[in-house]
Protein backbone atom coordinates (compact mmCIF):
# COMPACT_ATOMS: atom_id res chain seq x y z
CA UNK A 1 0.00 0.00 0.00
CA UNK A 2 1.29 3.07 -1.38
CA UNK A 3 0.30 6.74 -0.04
CA UNK A 4 1.51 10.09 -1.85
CA UNK A 5 0.35 13.52 -1.41
CA UNK A 6 0.40 16.03 -4.55
CA UNK A 7 0.72 19.43 -5.00
CA UNK A 8 -0.19 21.53 -8.11
CA UNK A 9 0.81 24.96 -8.48
CA UNK A 10 2.28 25.78 -12.00
CA UNK A 11 -0.24 27.97 -13.22
CA UNK A 12 -3.77 29.19 -11.93
CA UNK A 13 -4.87 26.23 -10.40
CA UNK A 14 -3.83 25.49 -6.74
CA UNK A 15 -4.27 21.67 -5.95
CA UNK A 16 -3.46 19.26 -3.49
CA UNK A 17 -4.53 15.50 -3.53
CA UNK A 18 -3.88 11.93 -1.92
CA UNK A 19 -3.59 9.06 -4.03
CA UNK A 20 -3.53 5.38 -3.05
CA UNK A 21 -1.66 2.65 -5.04
CA UNK A 22 -2.95 -1.25 -3.18
CA UNK A 23 -0.54 -3.95 -3.48
CA UNK A 24 -2.63 -5.80 -6.33
CA UNK A 25 -2.43 -2.80 -8.55
CA UNK A 26 -5.64 -0.87 -7.46
CA UNK A 27 -5.52 2.77 -7.71
CA UNK A 28 -7.74 5.09 -5.63
CA UNK A 29 -8.02 8.90 -5.61
CA UNK A 30 -8.87 9.28 -1.90
CA UNK A 31 -9.09 13.84 -2.62
CA UNK A 32 -8.04 15.85 -5.68
CA UNK A 33 -8.75 19.42 -4.03
CA UNK A 34 -8.36 22.14 -6.81
CA UNK A 35 -9.00 25.90 -6.49
CA UNK A 36 -9.02 27.66 -10.05
CA UNK A 37 -7.89 31.10 -9.98
CA UNK A 38 -9.75 32.18 -12.77
CA UNK A 39 -11.63 34.90 -11.36
CA UNK A 40 -8.49 36.80 -10.15
CA UNK A 41 -6.75 36.61 -13.74
CA UNK A 42 -10.47 37.01 -16.06
CA UNK A 43 -10.09 41.29 -15.39
CA UNK A 44 -6.42 40.55 -17.39
CA UNK A 45 -7.57 38.37 -19.85
CA UNK A 46 -5.02 36.21 -19.16
CA UNK A 47 -3.05 34.20 -16.05
CA UNK A 48 -1.16 37.16 -14.04
CA UNK A 49 2.33 35.28 -12.87
CA UNK A 50 2.43 37.43 -9.51
CA UNK A 51 -1.11 37.48 -8.77
CA UNK A 52 -1.16 33.49 -9.13
CA UNK A 53 2.01 33.11 -6.33
CA UNK A 54 -0.20 35.29 -4.54
CA UNK A 55 -3.53 33.13 -4.23
CA UNK A 56 -1.20 30.11 -4.41
CA UNK A 57 0.64 30.99 -0.93
CA UNK A 58 -2.32 31.69 0.44
CA UNK A 59 -4.22 28.57 1.00
CA UNK A 60 -1.96 26.22 -0.40
CA UNK A 61 -1.37 24.85 3.32
CA UNK A 62 -4.94 24.80 4.11
CA UNK A 63 -5.68 22.87 0.65
CA UNK A 64 -3.20 20.19 1.99
CA UNK A 65 -5.04 20.07 4.95
CA UNK A 66 -8.21 19.26 3.73
CA UNK A 67 -6.77 17.07 1.39
CA UNK A 68 -5.55 15.11 4.30
CA UNK A 69 -8.67 15.66 6.32
CA UNK A 70 -10.96 14.05 3.07
CA UNK A 71 -8.36 11.02 2.56
CA UNK A 72 -8.85 10.15 6.41
CA UNK A 73 -5.05 10.11 6.41
CA UNK A 74 -2.79 11.61 9.18
CA UNK A 75 0.47 13.37 7.63
CA UNK A 76 2.81 9.51 8.63
CA UNK A 77 0.28 7.43 6.68
CA UNK A 78 2.20 9.15 3.72
CA UNK A 79 4.94 7.70 2.26
CA UNK A 80 6.04 10.46 -0.01
CA UNK A 81 5.25 14.06 -1.07
CA UNK A 82 5.27 15.27 -4.45
CA UNK A 83 5.18 18.69 -5.96
CA UNK A 84 5.16 20.06 -9.42
CA UNK A 85 8.87 21.40 -10.02
CA UNK A 86 8.34 22.69 -13.36
CA UNK A 87 7.81 23.45 -16.10
CA UNK A 88 5.80 26.68 -15.15
CA UNK A 89 5.48 30.28 -13.68
CA UNK A 90 7.94 30.34 -11.35
CA UNK A 91 6.46 31.86 -8.43
CA UNK A 92 4.07 29.37 -8.02
CA UNK A 93 6.06 26.72 -8.67
CA UNK A 94 8.43 28.10 -5.50
CA UNK A 95 5.14 28.02 -3.00
CA UNK A 96 3.94 23.93 -3.90
CA UNK A 97 7.95 22.67 -4.01
CA UNK A 98 9.01 24.48 -0.60
CA UNK A 99 5.39 23.15 0.92
CA UNK A 100 6.16 20.17 -0.25
CA UNK A 101 9.96 20.18 0.94
CA UNK A 102 8.60 21.48 4.47
CA UNK A 103 5.78 18.22 4.87
CA UNK A 104 8.66 15.87 3.38
CA UNK A 105 11.42 16.94 5.90
CA UNK A 106 8.50 17.55 8.73
CA UNK A 107 7.38 13.38 8.37
CA UNK A 108 11.19 12.24 7.01
CA UNK A 109 9.73 10.66 3.80
CA UNK A 110 11.21 11.36 0.12
CA UNK A 111 10.46 14.66 -1.43
CA UNK A 112 9.19 13.74 -5.27
CA UNK A 113 9.79 16.79 -7.59
CA UNK A 114 7.66 16.10 -10.58
CA UNK A 115 7.75 17.23 -14.26
CA UNK A 116 4.11 19.00 -14.82
CA UNK A 117 4.67 17.36 -18.21
CA UNK A 118 5.35 13.91 -16.62
CA UNK A 119 2.48 13.84 -14.79
CA UNK A 120 0.36 14.55 -17.37
CA UNK A 121 1.27 11.79 -19.55
CA UNK A 122 1.07 9.55 -16.50
CA UNK A 123 -1.94 10.47 -15.96
CA UNK A 124 -3.77 7.66 -18.41
CA UNK A 125 -2.26 5.19 -15.92
CA UNK A 126 -3.71 6.55 -13.18
CA UNK A 127 -7.41 6.22 -14.77
CA UNK A 128 -7.28 3.73 -17.63
CA UNK A 129 -4.39 1.15 -16.80
CA UNK A 130 -3.18 2.05 -20.27
CA UNK A 131 0.41 0.29 -20.71
CA UNK A 132 3.64 1.48 -21.75
CA UNK A 133 4.43 2.31 -25.05
CA UNK A 134 1.51 4.49 -26.25
CA UNK A 135 1.52 7.85 -27.89
CA UNK A 136 0.85 11.16 -25.80
CA UNK A 137 -0.77 14.43 -27.24
CA UNK A 138 -0.34 16.55 -24.40
CA UNK A 139 -2.57 19.77 -25.65
CA UNK A 140 -3.11 23.23 -23.35
CA UNK A 141 -2.32 26.91 -22.72
CA UNK A 142 0.77 25.97 -22.28
CA UNK A 143 2.07 22.67 -24.12
CA UNK A 144 1.49 21.27 -27.79
CA UNK A 145 3.20 18.34 -28.01
CA UNK A 146 3.10 14.30 -29.05
CA UNK A 147 5.10 12.25 -27.17
CA UNK A 148 6.21 8.77 -27.65
CA UNK A 149 5.83 7.43 -23.83
CA UNK A 150 7.73 4.24 -23.33
CA UNK A 151 7.94 4.12 -19.74
CA UNK A 152 8.44 6.32 -16.58
CA UNK A 153 11.00 8.48 -17.45
CA UNK A 154 11.17 7.54 -21.04
CA UNK A 155 9.75 9.58 -23.79
CA UNK A 156 10.37 10.79 -26.49
CA UNK A 157 9.53 13.93 -28.33
CA UNK A 158 7.96 13.51 -31.72
CA UNK A 159 6.75 17.05 -32.21
CA UNK A 160 6.27 20.29 -30.33
CA UNK A 161 5.31 23.88 -31.03
CA UNK A 162 7.29 25.65 -32.83
CA UNK A 163 5.58 29.05 -31.34
CA UNK A 164 2.37 29.49 -29.81
CA UNK A 165 0.70 26.39 -28.04
CA UNK A 166 -2.89 25.37 -28.74
CA UNK A 167 -4.45 26.75 -25.82
CA UNK A 168 -2.47 29.73 -26.04
CA UNK A 169 -4.11 30.57 -29.63
CA UNK A 170 -7.12 30.01 -28.48
CA UNK A 171 -7.10 32.38 -25.84
CA UNK A 172 -5.61 35.14 -27.97
CA UNK A 173 -8.52 34.47 -30.64
CA UNK A 174 -10.66 34.74 -27.79
CA UNK A 175 -9.20 38.44 -26.69
CA UNK A 176 -9.32 39.90 -29.91
CA UNK A 177 -12.79 39.18 -30.25
CA UNK A 178 -13.46 40.21 -26.55
CA UNK A 179 -15.06 36.58 -26.25
CA UNK A 180 -13.49 36.51 -21.74
CA UNK A 181 -10.75 34.52 -20.37
CA UNK A 182 -10.86 31.86 -20.53
CA UNK A 183 -11.06 31.71 -24.50
CA UNK A 184 -10.69 28.01 -25.15
CA UNK A 185 -14.36 27.54 -24.08
CA UNK A 186 -15.32 30.50 -25.35
CA UNK A 187 -14.37 29.93 -28.57
CA UNK A 188 -15.90 26.78 -28.71
CA UNK A 189 -19.33 28.19 -27.71
CA UNK A 190 -19.28 30.79 -30.07
CA UNK A 191 -18.33 28.25 -32.95
CA UNK A 192 -21.38 26.21 -32.40
CA UNK A 193 -23.33 28.82 -34.21
CA UNK A 194 -20.39 29.83 -36.56
CA UNK A 195 -19.99 28.93 -40.79
CA UNK A 196 -16.61 27.29 -40.36
CA UNK A 197 -16.36 27.76 -44.23
CA UNK A 198 -16.31 31.23 -44.56
CA UNK A 199 -13.28 32.21 -44.26
CA UNK A 200 -10.48 30.47 -45.72
CA UNK A 201 -7.73 29.93 -43.03
CA UNK A 202 -4.36 28.68 -43.33
CA UNK A 203 -3.48 24.54 -41.85
CA UNK A 204 0.07 25.97 -40.99
CA UNK A 205 2.28 22.51 -41.22
CA UNK A 206 -0.32 20.21 -43.03
CA UNK A 207 1.43 17.36 -44.69
CA UNK A 208 4.88 18.33 -43.27
CA UNK A 209 6.70 15.13 -42.22
CA UNK A 210 7.65 16.16 -38.47
CA UNK A 211 4.62 15.91 -36.54
CA UNK A 212 4.95 19.67 -34.95
CA UNK A 213 2.17 22.26 -34.79
CA UNK A 214 3.01 26.06 -35.26
CA UNK A 215 -0.39 28.21 -34.62
CA UNK A 216 0.56 31.88 -35.20
CA UNK A 217 0.06 32.38 -38.35
CA UNK A 218 -2.82 30.64 -38.12
CA UNK A 219 -3.81 33.14 -35.06
CA UNK A 220 -2.57 36.03 -37.50
CA UNK A 221 -4.72 35.07 -40.33
CA UNK A 222 -7.93 35.56 -37.96
CA UNK A 223 -6.58 38.84 -37.37
CA UNK A 224 -6.56 39.95 -41.21
CA UNK A 225 -9.88 38.30 -41.57
CA UNK A 226 -11.40 40.28 -38.95
CA UNK A 227 -9.69 43.37 -39.39
CA UNK A 228 -11.02 43.20 -42.84
CA UNK A 229 -14.85 43.20 -42.15
CA UNK A 230 -14.99 44.90 -38.55
CA UNK A 231 -16.92 46.36 -37.00
CA UNK A 232 -17.74 43.00 -36.21
CA UNK A 233 -21.40 41.52 -35.77
CA UNK A 234 -22.24 38.71 -33.64
CA UNK A 235 -22.23 36.30 -36.59
CA UNK A 236 -18.65 37.33 -38.40
CA UNK A 237 -17.50 36.55 -34.13
CA UNK A 238 -19.20 32.95 -34.83
CA UNK A 239 -18.33 32.91 -38.23
CA UNK A 240 -14.43 33.58 -37.48
CA UNK A 241 -14.59 31.18 -34.42
CA UNK A 242 -15.84 28.56 -36.34
CA UNK A 243 -13.09 28.93 -38.96
CA UNK A 244 -10.47 29.26 -36.94
CA UNK A 245 -11.72 25.64 -34.86
CA UNK A 246 -11.92 23.96 -37.95
CA UNK A 247 -8.33 24.40 -38.66
CA UNK A 248 -7.14 23.65 -35.63
CA UNK A 249 -8.76 20.40 -35.52
CA UNK A 250 -7.75 19.63 -39.46
CA UNK A 251 -4.11 20.57 -37.73
CA UNK A 252 -4.30 18.71 -35.00
CA UNK A 253 -5.67 15.34 -37.22
CA UNK A 254 -3.14 15.96 -39.75
CA UNK A 255 -0.09 16.16 -37.06
CA UNK A 256 -1.31 12.95 -35.12
CA UNK A 257 -1.96 10.77 -37.83
CA UNK A 258 1.64 11.81 -39.01
CA UNK A 259 3.00 11.08 -35.32
CA UNK A 260 1.70 7.94 -35.26
CA UNK A 261 3.31 6.81 -38.69
CA UNK A 262 6.50 8.32 -36.90
CA UNK A 263 5.77 6.16 -33.39
CA UNK A 264 5.27 3.17 -35.67
CA UNK A 265 8.62 3.68 -37.64
CA UNK A 266 10.86 4.55 -34.93
CA UNK A 267 9.40 3.11 -32.00
CA UNK A 268 6.77 0.28 -32.77
CA UNK A 269 2.79 0.11 -32.02
CA UNK A 270 1.27 2.11 -29.69
CA UNK A 271 -1.20 0.81 -27.10
CA UNK A 272 -3.19 3.95 -27.47
CA UNK A 273 -3.50 7.43 -28.49
CA UNK A 274 -3.92 9.52 -25.31
CA UNK A 275 -5.19 13.32 -24.88
CA UNK A 276 -4.29 15.24 -21.93
CA UNK A 277 -4.44 18.75 -21.27
CA UNK A 278 -7.05 21.31 -21.22
CA UNK A 279 -7.60 21.73 -25.14
CA UNK A 280 -8.56 18.08 -24.41
CA UNK A 281 -11.86 19.62 -23.31
CA UNK A 282 -12.91 20.61 -26.46
CA UNK A 283 -15.64 18.78 -28.30
CA UNK A 284 -14.67 19.39 -31.63
CA UNK A 285 -10.66 18.58 -31.23
CA UNK A 286 -11.89 15.19 -28.73
CA UNK A 287 -14.64 13.62 -31.98
CA UNK A 288 -12.04 14.59 -34.39
CA UNK A 289 -8.97 12.23 -32.66
CA UNK A 290 -11.92 9.43 -32.23
CA UNK A 291 -11.94 9.59 -35.63
CA UNK A 292 -8.19 9.33 -36.13
CA UNK A 293 -7.78 6.50 -33.39
CA UNK A 294 -10.23 4.51 -35.04
CA UNK A 295 -8.60 5.09 -38.70
CA UNK A 296 -5.46 4.04 -37.23
CA UNK A 297 -7.25 1.11 -35.15
CA UNK A 298 -5.95 2.35 -31.74
CA UNK A 299 -7.98 3.20 -28.51
CA UNK A 300 -8.37 6.74 -27.46
CA UNK A 301 -8.06 7.04 -23.88
CA UNK A 302 -9.04 10.73 -22.75
CA UNK A 303 -9.07 10.93 -18.91
CA UNK A 304 -11.86 12.53 -17.22
CA UNK A 305 -11.50 16.72 -17.59
CA UNK A 306 -10.82 17.33 -14.32
CA UNK A 307 -7.74 14.91 -15.05
CA UNK A 308 -7.28 16.83 -18.13
CA UNK A 309 -6.71 20.17 -16.78
CA UNK A 310 -4.10 20.24 -14.11
CA UNK A 311 -4.57 18.70 -10.66
CA UNK A 312 -2.70 17.45 -7.31
CA UNK A 313 -4.09 13.94 -8.23
CA UNK A 314 -1.73 13.31 -11.50
CA UNK A 315 1.14 14.81 -9.66
CA UNK A 316 0.45 12.33 -6.55
CA UNK A 317 0.13 9.65 -9.56
CA UNK A 318 3.59 10.56 -11.21
CA UNK A 319 4.98 10.56 -7.56
CA UNK A 320 4.24 6.73 -7.14
CA UNK A 321 5.17 6.19 -10.36
CA UNK A 322 8.64 7.19 -9.75
CA UNK A 323 8.46 6.37 -5.99
CA UNK A 324 7.99 2.60 -6.48
CA UNK A 325 10.79 2.77 -9.29
CA UNK A 326 13.22 3.51 -6.20
CA UNK A 327 13.59 7.31 -7.20
CA UNK A 328 13.18 10.36 -5.24
CA UNK A 329 14.80 13.81 -4.92
CA UNK A 330 16.81 15.82 -2.49
CA UNK A 331 15.60 18.49 -0.27
CA UNK A 332 17.72 20.84 -2.80
CA UNK A 333 15.81 20.02 -5.93
CA UNK A 334 15.01 23.22 -8.20
CA UNK A 335 12.07 24.89 -9.35
CA UNK A 336 12.55 24.91 -13.26
CA UNK A 337 10.58 27.02 -15.37
CA UNK A 338 11.37 25.32 -18.36
CA UNK A 339 11.51 21.68 -18.09
CA UNK A 340 11.33 19.29 -21.45
CA UNK A 341 10.09 16.12 -20.68
CA UNK A 342 12.31 14.79 -23.46
CA UNK A 343 15.60 17.12 -22.60
CA UNK A 344 17.40 15.26 -25.57
CA UNK A 345 15.68 16.68 -28.28
CA UNK A 346 15.21 20.10 -26.32
CA UNK A 347 15.54 22.82 -28.79
CA UNK A 348 17.57 26.06 -27.97
CA UNK A 349 14.52 28.38 -27.25
CA UNK A 350 11.86 25.60 -27.50
CA UNK A 351 9.24 25.88 -25.03
CA UNK A 352 9.41 23.17 -22.69
CA UNK B 1 9.52 27.59 23.86
CA UNK B 2 11.38 26.50 21.14
CA UNK B 3 11.27 28.20 17.85
CA UNK B 4 12.52 27.71 14.39
CA UNK B 5 13.27 30.74 13.02
CA UNK B 6 13.44 31.20 8.74
CA UNK B 7 14.37 33.88 6.18
CA UNK B 8 14.35 34.01 2.68
CA UNK B 9 13.06 37.27 2.21
CA UNK B 10 15.95 39.83 1.25
CA UNK B 11 19.70 38.83 0.71
CA UNK B 12 19.85 35.52 2.67
CA UNK B 13 19.12 32.38 3.53
CA UNK B 14 18.70 31.90 7.62
CA UNK B 15 17.86 29.24 9.85
CA UNK B 16 18.14 29.73 14.17
CA UNK B 17 16.84 27.76 16.68
CA UNK B 18 15.59 29.67 19.62
CA UNK B 19 15.24 28.02 23.74
CA UNK B 20 13.41 31.04 25.22
CA UNK B 21 13.59 29.05 28.49
CA UNK B 22 17.62 29.11 28.35
CA UNK B 23 17.42 32.00 26.23
CA UNK B 24 19.69 31.02 24.07
CA UNK B 25 20.26 30.21 20.26
CA UNK B 26 20.79 25.88 20.25
CA UNK B 27 22.14 26.68 16.44
CA UNK B 28 21.87 28.84 13.75
CA UNK B 29 23.19 29.62 9.91
CA UNK B 30 23.11 32.60 7.85
CA UNK B 31 24.51 32.51 3.94
CA UNK B 32 24.43 35.68 1.99
CA UNK B 33 22.73 35.34 -1.50
CA UNK B 34 20.78 37.01 -4.23
CA UNK B 35 19.86 33.96 -5.27
CA UNK B 36 18.92 29.86 -4.30
CA UNK B 37 17.14 30.68 -1.62
CA UNK B 38 14.90 27.96 -2.69
CA UNK B 39 17.64 25.49 -3.02
CA UNK B 40 19.73 26.24 0.01
CA UNK B 41 16.93 26.47 2.89
CA UNK B 42 15.67 23.25 3.60
CA UNK B 43 19.42 21.52 3.56
CA UNK B 44 20.01 24.26 5.73
CA UNK B 45 16.99 23.59 8.30
CA UNK B 46 18.43 19.68 8.69
CA UNK B 47 21.72 20.99 9.75
CA UNK B 48 20.62 23.33 11.92
CA UNK B 49 18.18 21.11 13.19
CA UNK B 50 21.09 18.14 13.50
CA UNK B 51 23.72 20.66 15.42
CA UNK B 52 21.28 21.43 17.62
CA UNK B 53 20.01 17.63 18.21
CA UNK B 54 16.31 18.77 17.96
CA UNK B 55 13.46 17.01 16.85
CA UNK B 56 10.57 18.99 14.86
CA UNK B 57 8.56 17.22 16.82
CA UNK B 58 10.10 19.48 19.86
CA UNK B 59 8.95 22.66 18.00
CA UNK B 60 6.59 24.76 19.59
CA UNK B 61 6.60 27.47 16.98
CA UNK B 62 7.71 27.94 13.56
CA UNK B 63 8.90 31.49 13.22
CA UNK B 64 9.29 33.65 9.49
CA UNK B 65 10.20 36.97 7.94
CA UNK B 66 7.08 38.16 6.14
CA UNK B 67 8.10 41.41 4.75
CA UNK B 68 8.87 43.60 3.01
CA UNK B 69 10.95 42.05 0.37
CA UNK B 70 11.07 40.08 -2.47
CA UNK B 71 7.95 38.58 -3.20
CA UNK B 72 9.50 34.98 -4.74
CA UNK B 73 11.58 34.85 -1.70
CA UNK B 74 9.75 36.07 1.30
CA UNK B 75 6.90 33.30 -0.68
CA UNK B 76 9.50 30.45 -0.04
CA UNK B 77 10.26 31.12 3.67
CA UNK B 78 6.40 31.71 4.29
CA UNK B 79 5.30 28.28 2.22
CA UNK B 80 8.25 26.20 4.28
CA UNK B 81 7.26 27.84 7.61
CA UNK B 82 3.36 27.14 7.15
CA UNK B 83 4.46 24.04 5.55
CA UNK B 84 6.50 22.32 9.09
CA UNK B 85 3.46 24.13 10.80
CA UNK B 86 0.68 22.03 8.95
CA UNK B 87 2.56 18.89 9.21
CA UNK B 88 3.51 19.75 13.29
CA UNK B 89 0.25 21.19 14.12
CA UNK B 90 2.07 23.93 15.30
CA UNK B 91 1.89 28.38 15.29
CA UNK B 92 3.61 29.65 12.00
CA UNK B 93 3.84 33.47 13.08
CA UNK B 94 5.10 36.33 10.75
CA UNK B 95 7.49 38.96 11.49
CA UNK B 96 8.46 41.58 9.49
CA UNK B 97 11.77 42.53 7.77
CA UNK B 98 11.74 46.10 8.66
CA UNK B 99 11.03 45.05 12.59
CA UNK B 100 13.78 42.69 12.69
CA UNK B 101 16.36 44.66 11.23
CA UNK B 102 15.36 47.54 13.90
CA UNK B 103 15.20 45.21 16.77
CA UNK B 104 18.73 45.06 18.19
CA UNK B 105 19.00 48.46 18.10
CA UNK B 106 15.52 48.59 19.78
CA UNK B 107 16.42 46.68 22.50
CA UNK B 108 20.23 47.22 22.68
CA UNK B 109 22.40 49.22 25.31
CA UNK B 110 22.06 52.51 23.54
CA UNK B 111 18.18 53.41 23.33
CA UNK B 112 17.87 55.70 20.15
CA UNK B 113 15.21 55.95 17.64
CA UNK B 114 15.47 53.93 14.45
CA UNK B 115 15.04 53.80 10.52
CA UNK B 116 14.61 50.81 8.67
CA UNK B 117 14.80 51.05 4.65
CA UNK B 118 14.78 48.25 2.40
CA UNK B 119 15.51 48.39 -1.13
CA UNK B 120 12.91 48.49 -3.73
CA UNK B 121 14.60 49.60 -6.84
CA UNK B 122 13.97 53.02 -8.66
CA UNK B 123 14.57 55.47 -5.99
CA UNK B 124 12.36 53.91 -3.82
CA UNK B 125 12.27 52.08 0.06
CA UNK B 126 10.49 50.02 2.19
CA UNK B 127 10.39 51.94 5.10
CA UNK B 128 9.42 52.26 8.85
CA UNK B 129 10.60 54.47 11.91
CA UNK B 130 10.34 53.79 15.16
CA UNK B 131 10.63 55.52 18.50
CA UNK B 132 13.14 54.42 21.81
CA UNK B 133 9.53 52.61 23.09
CA UNK B 134 9.77 50.69 20.14
CA UNK B 135 6.45 52.54 19.02
CA UNK B 136 6.05 52.94 15.19
CA UNK B 137 6.57 56.70 13.93
CA UNK B 138 5.80 56.71 10.42
CA UNK B 139 5.45 53.92 8.27
CA UNK B 140 5.50 50.92 7.52
CA UNK B 141 4.86 51.39 3.34
CA UNK B 142 6.51 52.41 0.15
CA UNK B 143 8.16 55.44 0.18
CA UNK B 144 10.17 57.53 -2.45
CA UNK B 145 14.02 57.49 -0.29
CA UNK B 146 13.98 61.33 0.31
CA UNK B 147 10.71 60.95 1.35
CA UNK B 148 11.58 58.47 3.61
CA UNK B 149 14.43 60.69 4.91
CA UNK B 150 12.52 63.71 5.38
CA UNK B 151 10.54 61.59 7.73
CA UNK B 152 13.51 60.55 10.27
CA UNK B 153 13.40 64.05 11.61
CA UNK B 154 16.79 65.52 12.69
CA UNK B 155 17.93 63.80 15.70
CA UNK B 156 20.18 61.25 16.06
CA UNK B 157 18.64 57.94 14.90
CA UNK B 158 20.09 54.71 13.83
CA UNK B 159 19.76 53.92 10.37
CA UNK B 160 19.12 50.31 9.62
CA UNK B 161 18.21 47.66 6.43
CA UNK B 162 19.72 46.96 3.46
CA UNK B 163 19.20 50.51 1.95
CA UNK B 164 20.16 52.12 5.22
CA UNK B 165 23.23 53.80 3.83
CA UNK B 166 20.89 55.05 0.90
CA UNK B 167 18.31 56.67 3.61
CA UNK B 168 21.03 58.38 5.42
CA UNK B 169 22.71 59.83 2.50
CA UNK B 170 19.75 61.26 1.29
CA UNK B 171 18.90 62.73 4.74
CA UNK B 172 22.28 64.62 4.30
CA UNK B 173 21.48 65.40 1.46
CA UNK B 174 18.10 66.89 1.93
CA UNK B 175 17.60 70.26 4.79
CA UNK B 176 17.85 68.37 7.46
CA UNK B 177 19.53 69.92 10.64
CA UNK B 178 22.26 67.24 11.18
CA UNK B 179 23.77 69.16 14.15
CA UNK B 180 22.14 66.57 16.45
CA UNK B 181 24.02 64.01 16.20
CA UNK B 182 24.40 61.99 12.76
CA UNK B 183 23.34 58.10 14.31
CA UNK B 184 24.73 54.93 12.84
CA UNK B 185 24.18 53.08 9.84
CA UNK B 186 24.01 49.30 9.42
CA UNK B 187 23.29 48.22 5.78
CA UNK B 188 22.98 44.55 6.35
CA UNK B 189 22.24 42.25 3.35
CA UNK B 190 19.18 40.61 5.56
CA UNK B 191 18.13 41.11 9.19
CA UNK B 192 19.76 38.86 12.16
CA UNK B 193 18.06 35.89 12.12
CA UNK B 194 18.33 35.69 16.27
CA UNK B 195 16.19 38.73 16.10
CA UNK B 196 13.76 37.34 13.85
CA UNK B 197 13.42 34.34 16.65
CA UNK B 198 13.36 36.10 19.46
CA UNK B 199 10.10 38.19 17.77
CA UNK B 200 8.67 35.32 16.81
CA UNK B 201 8.76 33.85 19.86
CA UNK B 202 6.95 37.45 21.35
CA UNK B 203 4.40 37.69 19.02
CA UNK B 204 0.80 36.61 19.12
CA UNK B 205 0.57 34.48 16.43
CA UNK B 206 -3.54 35.22 16.81
CA UNK B 207 -2.51 38.47 15.22
CA UNK B 208 0.62 37.89 13.59
CA UNK B 209 -0.13 35.00 10.89
CA UNK B 210 2.43 34.25 8.22
CA UNK B 211 1.12 35.27 5.82
CA UNK B 212 2.79 38.62 3.10
CA UNK B 213 3.06 41.40 3.71
CA UNK B 214 4.00 43.13 0.21
CA UNK B 215 3.38 46.89 0.97
CA UNK B 216 3.00 46.65 -3.48
CA UNK B 217 0.28 45.94 -5.39
CA UNK B 218 0.65 43.80 -8.79
CA UNK B 219 1.46 45.72 -11.10
CA UNK B 220 -0.22 44.49 -14.58
CA UNK B 221 0.50 46.28 -17.83
CA UNK B 222 -2.81 45.37 -20.04
CA UNK B 223 -1.75 44.84 -23.80
CA UNK B 224 -5.26 46.00 -25.15
CA UNK B 225 -3.86 46.45 -28.72
CA UNK B 226 -5.54 42.90 -29.58
CA UNK B 227 -9.17 44.50 -29.49
CA UNK B 228 -11.03 44.39 -32.45
CA UNK B 229 -14.05 46.77 -32.82
CA UNK B 230 -17.44 44.91 -32.78
CA UNK B 231 -20.85 46.31 -34.13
Amino acid sequence: MMHVLGIETTCDETSAAVVRLEPDGTRAILSNRIRSQIEEHRPYGGVVPEIAARAHVEILDRMVRDAMAEAGLGFDALDGVAAAAGPGLIGGVLVGLTTAKAIALGIGKPLLAINHLEAHALTPRLTDDVQFPYLLLLVSGGHSQLVAVRDVGDYHRLGTTIDDAIGEAFDKVAKMLSLGFPGGPAVEVAARDGDPERFALPRPLFGKPEPDFSLSGLKTAVRLAAEAIQPLTEQDVADLCASFQAAVVDCVIDRTRVAIRAFRREIGQPSALVVAGGVGANRAIRHALQRSATEAGLRLVVPPPKLCTDNGAMIAWAGIERLRRGFSDALDAAARPRWPLDETRAKPGARA
Amino acid sequence: MRVLALDTALGATAVALLDTDANLILAEESQAMERGHSEALMPMVERVMAAAGVEFSAIDRFGVTIGPGSFTGLRIGIAAARGFALVHDRPAVGVSTLAAYAAPVLFGGERRPVAAAIDARNGMAFFQAMGVDGRTIAGPGLYRIEEAARKTGDGAISFVGNAADKLAAARRDGQVDFRFGAGTVSALPAPPIAWVARLASAANPATSPARPMYLREVNVTMGDRARLQRA
